[in-house]
Parts: C-alpha cells; structure tokens; sequence
C-alpha cells in the first residue's frame, strides 16, 4: 500500500516537472555553456565548504563533502 | 551555415553534443586533451593573529569514451595561529595548561583566551569514477582520505542519477560514510574534567573515533531555455567521539560572573577551574538545499539557498548569491555575497556557575554558539590564448555574535562576551586540458 501511494506521488510528480518544461536538445544552447553548469567550478565549491565547514555549524547540503578535519 | 552564425553553430553544437550524449562539450572539441587539471592556491588569513592557512589543491579528470570518467584530487593545508579556547576573558590575566598537557600560556587581562599552541598540515586525497549505467543512469562512487597530526577520515560514497523528460529531469540518490581517527594532542580529555597542571595526564584518555553516514537525494530540473534549479534533501547521522578536545568551559563565580582562581600546587598549572567540553556522542542533521542558475544574455546569475536542522537545537540559514557579468570576449568579474546565520546548540554555554550541578552536556564553542556571518568577495577571471582558464578570487568574511543575555552573569556584562570573526580570503586558480 505504501509503495503505490509512493509510486503515485513519483509519478505525479514526473508528470507535473514534465509539463513545467521540455527543452529538445537543440535548445540546450544557453544550457550547454560551461559557466550554466551547476558544478562549474568543484575546485572552489570544495575550497568554500571547508573553510566553512571549519567555522560555522553548519555544512554540506550540495554534495558530499571532499573529506573530514578536526578543525580548529 | 556560415562562420558569422555563431548562435546556430552554437545550437548546432549542443544539439550534436546532446545527441551524442555528451554532457561535456569541450571533451568532444579535441580528441587529444583527455585530461582537464584545476588547480587553486589559497591563503585564509584571521585578523588578530588568529588562524592563518595556506593551501594548494589540484584535481585531475580523465575522459574516457562513453562518458566514463576519473576524478582524482589532492590537497595540502597549513595551518598555524590562535583560536578561542572557549574560557571567558577576565579582568586579570589566566594561565592555561597547552593541550599538550606540559606546557603553559597566559592571556592577558580583559583578553578573550586564545590558544595559541596549534599548527598542523593536513593532506587529503579523493578518488572518483563515474559512469553510465544504462541509457538514462550515471553511476558514481568515490574515496576520500586526509590525515593531519592529530585526525585521520577515511570515506567512500556511491550515488545514482536518473534523466527523464529528454533530460530535462534529473532525480540523484547517494550514500556517503566516513570513518575519523581523533588522536588529541596529549590525549582527549574526560568530557567534563578539570584543566590540570602541566604534567598531570591522569584526566586524558587516548585516542577517540567518530563515523558520519550521509544521505542525499536531489532533483535537478530545467525550468526554462535559460534557468535551471536543483533542490536537495540531505540527511547526516554521526555518532561517536563529537567534542572539541581542546575547547574548554569556565567554572565561575555565581554572583560576580569571575572565573573561580586557583593556585597551581606545584609548578605551572591554570590560575582559574576551567572543565573540558562535553557534546552529546551523537548527531542528526537535516538539510534542504535549493540553487538556481539563470542566464541573462551573456551573464549568469547564481542563487542558492540552505536551511539546516539539527537534534542539537541549531537552525541555520544561509544564502548565496554571485553574478558572473563578462567583460569583452576573454574574461568575466563575479562578485559575491553570502549571508549565514544560526542559533546557539541547546548546550552552548558561556560559563558554569560553581553553585550548579556539573552538567551532562556543555560547551562554550563559539561556533555552537549564535551568530551571524557574512562574505564578500569578487573573483575576476580570463582565458588565455592557448585554452587555459585563470581565476584570482578576494573575499571578506565577517562573524559576529553574542552570548544569550540570560547567561550572562555579573561582570561579565561589561567585558567582550563574544569574539568577531574578520578573515580575508585570497585565491589564486588555473584550469587548463592536457
């Protein structure tokens, strides 16, 4: 019972992102520039999650972090 | 088509790259470059003689046909400085026993106490493999290991992504588990034990070991020709050895607020009782975090935004926003703001009243603590004339903070409660294929 009420909301949901938008791959020209990719520069991301990993509370939540530090 | 048509080659270009299943165009440009390098060089430098680091990272990829690819990196830190210890400041000056455990340093008066006996290197190192499974599944696992003189994590994840509508949908699942070694300078302290004299190491246990395990499920869909969104959900349960075993609590005085005094008995020891931290040995956190990328002609603006939760009692928000605006056809000016705030762990405490019972769970970590940060920065970019991509970033990043005022305590309320935080942050990067 649980697995269909999941696989109905799974599919309701694919249906609804499916209505939202469809690009055809030949309108992927804006989307296919490096600097639209979501992880564009990982370098950075990584460098930016462990300074702050290291002064604030709070991390993760993009990804998975690149490695753990017993941070002062 | 001809050679002044640049948006039908370029749409002609991704609609070949998309055909092929490509999603790294420049991969497909040079048959010969399989390998693209980053590399970055930072310095993170704290006002106020505080921590200061220097680091250098590279990463590699290899292409390999089919989409398979390999992500190896590498990582060296050094860091040195002072960093608060977590004891109160006080009107007169406070001698503390090193973490060493032989050693002592002394705080001047009206001085928030910073221990400034640490420097350390930390290596680390991470291995990544992705690849397609079926048509529409990209599969990808990976290792992480650094060591640094008193740490060691070793980690592994897997993940699974899965396109649908033509791509348009991306729905991504992973599990990540790290293993950590603490191994604390002079041993970890009992959690509420008091600060000895230099030399006595009867309140030190030896090393500790923690295990994090991290869960992420995320959607990454396409809203438009121009914009893309991905939301996450992520899910992190640690368990284990999770205090600070250098952080410490004052004991004070319940009517003035003054760190109760004590006389080292023999030889160098603490002027003051001051209680090693105690956490809870486990955590769960959740976050949910949303980005969302837009292009506006030729530059592209970049939000994110993340709430975190945590069975801690810490709420946090942060958000992020940077604009990558292009100047000519070669380089590009990014400035960025980011805005971070949290509320104090249910057992952030800014000092022990001698009249109370020792509690379970203490700790006067300001980073537990409630406080607001921001950063500002800019990065400024170019291409050179053989392909490569040079970046020099330059950010400021403020904390600042206080203590709730119902911990607050006698004369307390006239010295600084709560150290800010300034630090500069300068970054110099080059990426290039090869």
């Amino acid at each position: 019972m649980k697995d269909r009420r999941l696989i109905l909301a799974f599919s309701t949901l694919l249906a609804l992102l499916d209505g939202c938008t469809t690009l055809e791959p030949w309108q992927r020209d804006v989307l296919a520039r490096p600097e639209m990719s979501l992880d564009a520069s990982p370098l950075d991301a990584g460098i930016d999650d462990h300074i702050y990993f290291s002064k604030e509370a709070s991390s993760g939540g993009r990804g998975f972090g690149g490695g753990g530090c017993g941070c002062n | 088509m001809s050679d002044n048509d640049p948006s039908m080659a370029a749409t002609l270009a991704a609609a070949t790259c998309a055909l092929l299943g490509a999603g790294n165009a420049s991969a497909a440009d040079d048959e010969g470059d399989r390998w693209s390098i980053d590399s970055a060089l930072l310095y993170y430098g704290e006002a106020d003689n505080r921590v200061q680091d220097i680091s250098a990272a590279i990463s590699a990829t290899r292409d390999f046909d089919d989409e398979r690819k390999l992500t190896l990196s590498l990582t060296v830190d050094t860091l040195t400085g002072a960093s608060p210890s977590g004891a109160i400041a006080l009107d007169r000056p406070q001698t503390f026993t090193s973490p060493s455990g032989n050693k002592t340093y002394v705080t001047a008066a009206g001085k928030i106490p910073l221990d400034d006996t640490f420097l350390d290197t930390r290596y680390a190192a991470t291995a990544s493999w992705t690849q397609p499974l079926a048509r529409l599944y990209t599969f990808s696992a990976g290792l992480g290991f650094s060591t640094e003189y008193d740490y060691t994590h070793l980690g592994a994840n897997f993940s699974l992504a899965r396109d649908f509508n033509k791509r348009n949908t991306t729905l991504f699942a992973g599990v990540a588990w790290s293993q950590d070694d603490i191994d604390p300078v002079g041993g970890a302290p009992i959690p509420m034990s008091q600060m000895l004299d230099a030399g006595d190491q009867s309140h030190k246990l030896g090393s500790d070991s923690k295990t994090v395990l991290d869960l992420l499920v995320g959607i990454t869909q396409v809203l438009g020709r121009n914009t893309v969104l991905r939301v996450n959900y992520s899910f992190s349960d640690a368990s284990g050895y999770l205090n600070d075993p250098y952080k410490i609590v004052s004991v004070v005085d319940p009517l003035s607020g003054d760190t109760l005094l004590r006389s080292p008995p023999s030889g160098a020891g603490p002027t003051g009782v001051y209680l090693y931290e105690s956490r809870p040995d486990s955590r769960l956190k959740h976050s949910v975090y949303a980005e969302l990328k837009h292009s506006l002609g030729r530059p592209v603006l970049h939000v994110a935004y993340r709430f975190m939760t945590d069975d801690w009692g810490i709420d946090s928000h942060t958000a992020d926003a940077r604009l990558r605006w292009p100047i000519g056809a070669a380089y590009f000016v990014e400035p960025q703001l980011r805005y971070y705030t949290q509320n104090e762990a249910d057992f952030y405490r800014s000092s022990l009243r001698a009249d109370e019972p020792v509690p379970q769970y203490a700790s006067a970590d300001f980073r537990l603590g409630s406080f607001d940060a921001v950063t500002a920065g800019v990065k400024f970019g170019g291409t050179t004339s053989r392909g490569g991509e040079w970046s020099a970033r330059l950010e400021y990043y403020m904390q600042s903070g206080d203590v709730p005022s119902d911990q607050i305590i006698g004369n307390q309320a006239r010295r600084e409660q709560y150290p800010d935080l300034n630090a500069v942050i300068v970054q110099f990067g080059y990426k290039f294929r090869m």
